[in-house]
């Protein structure tokens, strides 16, 4: 209801540059997980946590949003879920680096939650959506045409790159955004929707959005 | 057909799990309605996913390697201890996704309508379901800040239009709205109405709108 506008819309081919054709994922980091799942392969776990780790302790301090202990305690939670719940990894239907991504999410709003004191008996995951196993068709995960995704996303103009980081990476609601960078809330709005666009996440629902 | 839906906004803050929680229950349980909102949340966290890969990334201390390996073992005897340690509001929010709404604690505010108060939760100054039956109508109110509201069973018809089984509907504050339920059923709407007092350490035992009408 919101981007009819989106002028990028038009001439563009159906399929955004975020589709893949989906498939059982051959990537090296899905058959680490698959690994760890059916053999409890702590080899794999290893090189799975050199990799994933310091991308995780990067993601806990975007932003100054946690302690570097925080950050450290963020990294071993996220790490000790991996080998918990990779028996639950569907390599047919996720990509593991998304898949990693959500639970790193969801421990470090949980880790906000709890330390900003919120008495709330709700987890991340309580309230979230597993779309895993939800769409068995759904034609859209992490390695699609990666180049083409960043290359749209250097092209970002910098004040929209810059909300984007605060709400992904910083974990920043958009009040929260517009109350760091002194903007009215409404700005913030606008061009998050702008930069959504412009990356053609939604091309490929080919819907009002 | 679901019709309406969270805009990209909200979608997005979900996928980045910055929306509150009791905001958080609402999308989620439009996503198990709504195919189309689901591949939006693929797309979207695809995104973050994006971001967090290309992040610079920062040393570890081998240490921490070694101290998540002791721990491995430890952590596979806690599963099932964490299933049991789980919340009310946990078990809550698991029968309003499997639609056994008559576990929950209903109250007769009117003869037409009934809600469960769903309790206190950060960032929500309301968070409730709604039993409006078939033809019932709620009187008119309006809000002080933004509410979610998800139909989850029959439908209502307010101002701006009919909503059905699925459909996500956002009022901003001071929105006045009179919903009535449509003929056919009853309705059963799942909303959450965000606080005024948000971040402050106030306890302000709200009062609902609708208990203030009927009172006055």
């Amino acid at each position: 209801m919101v981007d009819k506008q989106g002028e990028g819309a038009r001439g563009q081919p159906a399929t955004s540059a975020w589709s893949v054709p989906a498939g059982r994922r051959t990537d090296e980091w899905s058959q680490c997980v698959v690994r760890i799942a059916e053999h409890r392969d702590r080899t794999a776990f290893a090189k799975f946590f050199s990799h994933f780790a310091p991308l995780i302790k990067a993601f806990a301090l975007s932003g100054s949003s946690l302690s570097a202990a925080h950050a450290d305690e963020l990294v071993q939670e996220v790490m000790l879920k991996v080998w918990q719940k990779a028996a639950g990894f569907n390599p047919e239907k996720a990509a593991a680096s998304t898949w990693v991504y959500t639970i790193a999410r969801n421990c470090r709003t949980d880790m906000f939650r709890r330390l900003q004191k919120f008495d709330t008996q709700l987890e991340a995951e309580d309230v979230g959506f597993e779309l895993e196993g939800h769409e068995p068709t759904m034609a859209l995960h992490a390695s699609r045409g990666a180049v083409r995704v960043r290359e749209l996303m250097s092209d970002l103009p910098q004040d929209q790159a810059q909300i984007l980081a605060k709400v992904y990476m910083e974990g920043k609601s958009h009040s929260e955004t517009a109350a760091e960078l002194g903007l009215p809330l409404g700005t913030v709005k606008s061009r998050v929707r702008l930069a959504i666009q412009k990356l053609q996440v939604f091309m490929d629902a080919g819907s009002e959005e | 057909m679901v019709k309406h839906h969270p805009d990209t906004n909200t979608l997005l803050e979900f996928a980045a799990s910055s929306l509150p929680a009791a905001q958080s229950v609402v999308v989620s349980t439009h996503l198990q309605f709504c195919s189309e909102c689901r591949q939006r949340l693929a797309q979207l966290e695809s995104l973050g996913a994006t971001m967090f890969e290309d992040a610079e990334p920062v040393d570890i201390n081998p240490s921490l390697f070694d101290n998540v390996l002791a721990r491995l073992d430890e952590v596979e005897d806690d599963r099932a201890a964490n299933d049991a340690n789980a919340s009310t509001m946990s078990w809550t929010v698991k029968q309003i996704r499997k639609g056994n709404l008559d576990e929950l604690q209903w109250k007769k505010v009117t003869r037409s309508l009934r809600i469960a108060d769903l309790g206190d939760i950060d960032g929500a100054a309301e968070f409730s379901l709604y039993h409006i039956a078939e033809g019932g109508r709620i009187p008119q109110h309006n809000h002080s800040g933004t509410e979610m509201t998800l139909v989850l069973q029959g439908g209502f018809s307010d101002e701006s239009g009919s909503y059905h089984a699925g459909d996500f509907i956002t009022r901003e504050a001071g929105d006045i709205h009179a919903p009535t339920a449509l003929p056919g059923g009853d309705c059963i709407c799942l909303a959450v109405l965000e606080s005024p007092l948000r971040f402050t350490h106030w306890h302000h035992r709200w009062l609902s709108p609708l208990l203030q009408l009927r009172a006055g």
